[in-house]
């Protein structure tokens, strides 16, 4: 999961869905986002999203599946009902999203501001569907709980946020928790 | 306490109290908070148990999320997300950082909690409790998707 310089790898994906960004380790595009990160955001994982309105009062919400964009650009799908968020994100907000492996515990946060919030498009909802899909199955072995129960987090809609990400850290738990891995520090 | 959940058939207040979602504390499903620096920046992390104190205070151990303990230096307010393991109802909590405690029958219930998840995932040494910090919940509020039914259980 956490080997440094390996190309991302894809399985052929639905075809209603875009060409995919494919990053690669070490290329000029891959300073933010480096492929082990992009993996986990795409996957079937714990998604939370952070924003902080008008009056610094922070809100946390999860997010439900991710399409990395570019080496800088991520696709957040949030729930359409979760209010405080999507109007403290409504005109560029900063927003964090933090991405967690299931089993691993490995997790990465993202920082950045929020660049536009829309309806969310047909791809996105297969994207929704597949997500909530893998995490059923996930959490119910992992928690031995029936899916029907579990389902009861998820949203009757969603609505996606394109993010400009400006910072990655290392957020998997432990002493090294926070350090940033992205942008590089050049010397 | 302000307590802000509503019937989401009726709007009408809802008194919910933190005994109410007692087993939201149990720390069987993973909790998240979300703070903020003093400059607008947000943070969010996974919390392993939020315990419940009293019916408006809960305690949530500092073992070593520091970019959360250096935001709440800066501005003492947080938002935690907390499921009930038995229905997955999620509630969302508006906390006021009150205070920290380094030792006495705060800490040291939150010391044994901690030493436990240590042993349980192998990671004694990483897990140390640096401090217990307690929280005023200003708001609790049902978070549950609209779609669904009233609370389960």
């Amino acid at each position: 999961m956490r080997e440094a310089g390996r190309a991302r790898s894809y399985e052929p994906r639905e075809r209603t869905l875009r060409i995919p960004y494919l990053p690669v380790a070490g290329s000029p595009e891959s300073s933010l986002i480096e492929p082990e990160v992009a993996e986990l955001l795409e996957s079937p994982c714990s998604l939370l999203v952070a924003s902080v309105d008008a009056d610094g009062l922070p809100d946390a919400v999860r997010g439900w599946a991710v399409d990395v964009l570019g080496p800088d650009r991520v696709r957040v799908l949030l729930a359409a009902d979760a209010d405080r968020t999507l109007a403290n994100l409504a005109d560029g907000g900063r927003m964090a999203l933090t991405t967690t492996h299931f089993i691993t515990a490995v997790s990465w946060q993202l920082k950045g501001v929020a660049a536009s919030i829309e309806e969310a498009s047909p791809a996105d909802r297969i994207r929704f569907d597949a997500y909530c899909s893998g995490c059923l199955q996930i959490i119910s072995l992992a928690q031995d709980m029936p899916e029907a129960v579990i389902a009861r987090l998820i949203p009757a809609g969603v609505v996606a946020c394109e993010m400009v990400v400006e910072q990655v850290f290392d957020q998997t738990p432990g002493p090294g928790a926070g350090a940033c891995v992205a942008p590089v520090a050049t010397s | 306490m302000r307590r802000a959940g509503r019937d989401l058939m009726t709007d009408a207040p809802n008194p919910l109290r933190l005994s109410d979602i007692a087993r939201c504390f149990e720390g069987m499903v993973p909790a998240d908070i979300a703070t903020a620096s003093a400059d607008g920046v947000p943070n969010v992390t996974h919390l392993s148990r939020v315990h419940m104190l009293d019916d408006e205070r809960v305690v949530l151990s500092n073992q070593f999320f520091s970019k959360t303990v250096r935001n709440l230096a800066e501005n003492p307010r947080a938002c935690v997300i907390v499921i009930d393991p038995v229905t997955y109802d999620s509630f969302r909590l508006m906390l006021q950082y009150e205070r920290t405690e380094r030792r006495g029958p705060i800490f040291e219930r939150l010391r044994r909690d901690v030493d436990a998840i240590a042993a349980l995932t192998g990671m004694e040494g990483v897990f140390k409790l640096r401090s217990a910090d307690v929280y005023r919940v200003l708001e609790l509020e049902l978070v549950r998707a609209k779609v669904h039914d009233e609370p389960a259980g």
